[in-house]
């Protein structure tokens, strides 16, 4: 099951917004224009979860998959 | 042209004549005044990725996109204006000319520009295709540096650019000059009001 | 009171006052009555009344315990101990986690709650009892190297832990010591921000891809914990479960130290066992008013909930509210909490390290819906909505704990809300004070 979590390096996300753009069924923006991560990543949106990992410009996307909870 | 250099004295002919002839020297100016355009284009394209425009008028994907492709065009052209001036041997411009300032026999000062302007795009060019690879902070040190790359090139062909004296070529000059200044003070706030305010 | 003006201690059947001095300005302007009345307790606090020295508290507890690792981490886990900061981490996970190579352990003095002096209590006036606990989990941990990280805006903390430092120097002590000074805010203290600190930038939080008990200091596994968190741990390896057990509640055996901030100016510091009732500990008038539990990032609860109310993690969640820090700020009399509140959120959104958009932008929108909603009666709606665009959406729990606090705030006082949203006010407007 390819179950990955979107995660946002805060301090480094400046707000270009290009996530959203790319990934609108898990990314929105919120009023200030940081993105809103709504669900993990799963199958078929993985591609362009990479894409906008790919795209940020100040790289402050990560894709990772969630811990085992203890 | 070719008469007067003939006349000259300068125009041999033991060298083979296309590596000594016009079309190498006009494809170089042809390609260095297209390379500053380009440069200028993608300046103006990078400044204003930083900038808060609405991206309801102009995606953001958009202007990254259009900003690489305009950048990997003008790595084209750089590579054809620098191959130009070396294969020519009507000027005694040698290889390594191209990468190490001022140490040429030609205009040393003026040529020396344009090579610390390849220098830095070398750098810049690496950097971004290795991107992921890098910390962001390096990295966006040595972008930072296209400025400085495209200001070099520019007065680069102020200086030694045999067009840039005629009307067409000041005005292209001029017109690169006023695209950047106001692309920068478009992302200062200064000219159109920014959405919001970031850290 | 002058930069250097110390009181003189008073003694009382189980009281001491406890100078200490304070920086020439306040950072925060509702830190009046920085000195806290430390009273003597059943295990951290037993030995205060003998003073901070070295000689006298191994004459009374002797040398520090050496457990072996799976030793601590069994006791840890048998009693449930949880961290002291405010997050209620189990100690015993961190500590197994951190169990690897070339280790480092690092003691949180820094009290990034304004309203709590629990840990310059502890640092001033049994200063070795948590350093006990940091050399027995260095040595539960087989590393040598460890930090402090102490307050700046306390000076007279850091002159006590480099005396107490130097005491175990001298005394032979193989553990090498660092001493760091946070910042003076709220954040400062926050883990990550810590880690920052010791790596030499600013003090400020950045995010965290592994837990610091993973990957911290340099990317060694990095014990952080409150420095009330390695008194007990040092407590515990000492005296053992039964020894530990002897206070609290089968449930939750122990003891933990509130800071009460109440009536009088000066904080009090006790040491209370679990399951003590809240009744003991607070004044009868101050059981009569809504109680802010745990800090300014903690929860209100109101005075109907405070009645047969313990000093338990179990029941303090029960009835919606957690312990946190440990800071009990009664609301003063013929107050409103809604006003108290707002003034809180107002102080915590000035003090958003601004590294992240959401708690930059967030806060000061959140401080202003509120302030719309407690004195020109605004909405409740945007309040809401803020709370949740804040949450989980930075690089440490400052917009987390904010939200926690307005949210709760609204849960418990709606008719004080009906009735600011109508321009009314049951309690008076004020002052915000510690």
């Amino acid at each position: 099951m390819s179950r990955h979590t979107l995660r946002v390096d805060w301090p480094a996300c400046k707000a270009h917004g290009l996530c959203a753009e790319i990934l609108p069924e898990v990314v929105s923006l919120d009023p200030w224009g940081y993105p809103i991560v709504h669900e993990p990543v799963t199958g078929e949106v993985l591609e362009m979860a990479r894409s906008a990992v790919k795209a940020c410009p100040t790289l402050a996307l990560r894709l990772t998959r969630p811990p085992p909870r203890h | 042209m070719t008469a007067s250099l003939v006349a000259a004295g300068v125009v041999g002919s033991k060298s083979t004549s296309f590596l000594n002839g016009p079309e190498l020297w006009f494809a170089n100016r042809g390609t260095g005044f297209v390379l500053l355009l380009l440069l200028t284009f993608s300046t103006m394209l990078g400044v204003l990725a930083t900038a808060r425009v609405s991206p309801r008028l102009w995606p953001r994907m958009l202007s990254q996109g259009l900003h690489r492709n305009v950048s990997m065009l003008a790595v084209t052209f750089l590579a054809a204006h620098v191959s130009t001036a070396v294969a020519d041997t009507f000027v005694d411009i040698r290889w390594y000319d191209a990468f190490v300032p001022f140490a040429g026999n030609y205009m040393p000062l003026w040529l020396g520009l344009g090579s610390l302007a390849l220098d830095l795009l070398i750098a810049i060019t690496v950097t971004s295709l290795l991107r992921h690879r890098m910390s962001h902070r390096p990295w966006r040190a040595i972008h930072v540096m296209a400025y400085g790359a495209w200001a070099l090139g520019l007065l680069h062909g102020l200086q030694m650019g045999t067009d840039a004296g005629t009307a067409w070529g000041a005005a292209l000059n001029y017109g690169c000059i006023a695209t950047v200044l106001l692309a920068v003070l478009v992302r200062l706030g200064l000219l159109v009001r920014p959405k919001l305010v970031t850290s | 009171m002058s930069a250097d003006t110390t009181v003189i201690p008073i003694t009382t059947a189980d009281t001491t006052v406890i100078p200490i001095t304070t920086a020439p300005q306040p950072i925060v302007r509702n830190e009046v009555g920085l000195d806290p009345v430390v009273s003597h307790g059943p295990a951290l606090l037993a030995g205060i009344a003998q003073g901070p020295g070295l000689a006298a508290h191994r004459r009374r507890l002797g040398r520090a315990p050496t457990p072996s690792a799976d030793e601590l981490v069994k006791l840890a886990r048998d009693v449930d101990l949880r961290g002291r900061g405010g997050a209620g981490f189990p100690a015993a996970i961190k500590l197994a986690s951190a169990h690897r190579r070339k280790a480092v352990v690092v003691v949180n003095a820094a009290e990034g709650e304004p309203a709590s002096r629990k840990d310059a209590a502890l640092m001033s006036l049994a200063p070795h009892v948590v350093l006990d606990g940091a050399a027995a989990v260095a040595h539960a941990l087989g590393t040598r190297e460890a930090h402090i990280v102490v307050p700046s805006e306390l000076p007279s903390i850091r002159v006590g832990v480099q005396t107490a430092l130097r005491e175990r120097v001298e005394a032979g002590e193989r553990v090498k010591w660092q001493i760091h000074d946070a910042a003076p805010r709220f954040v400062a203290g926050q883990a990550q921000a810590v880690l920052q600190l010791l790596a030499g930038k600013e003090n400020l939080p950045v995010t965290a891809w592994q837990p610091e008990a993973v990957s911290g200091h340099r990317g060694r596994p990095t014990l952080l914990s409150n420095a009330e968190t390695f008194a007990h741990l040092g407590h515990l390896a000492r005296v053992g479960f039964d020894g530990y057990a002897a206070h609290g509640t089968a449930a939750e055996p122990g003891t933990t130290l509130l800071t009460l901030r109440g009536d009088g100016w000066d904080p009090q510091v006790r040491e209370v066992a679990f399951g003590t009732l809240l009744a003991d500990v607070l004044s009868e008038a101050e059981m009569a008013q809504p109680l802010l539990l745990g800090g300014y990032h903690g929860t209100w609860l109101k005075p109907a909930q405070l009645q047969g109310l313990r000093v338990s993690r179990i029941d303090i969640a029960a009835a919606g509210a957690t312990l946190g820090a440990g800071v009990l700020l009664p609301l003063a009399q013929g107050w409103c909490p809604l006003v108290r509140t707002e003034a809180l959120v107002d102080y915590l959104a000035g003090q958003s390290a601004r590294r992240c958009g959401p708690c930059m932008n967030g806060l000061p929108a959140l401080a202003g819906a509120l302030g719309d909603l407690v004195h020109r009666g605004g909405p409740v709606a945007p309040v809401e909505e803020l709370c949740g665009l804040v949450k989980g959406r930075g690089a440490c729990a400052h917009p987390d704990g904010t939200a926690r606090l307005v949210t709760s705030m609204l849960t418990r006082f709606p008719e004080e809300v009906d009735l600011h949203s109508l321009g009314e006010c049951r309690g008076g407007r004020g002052e915000v004070f510690a």
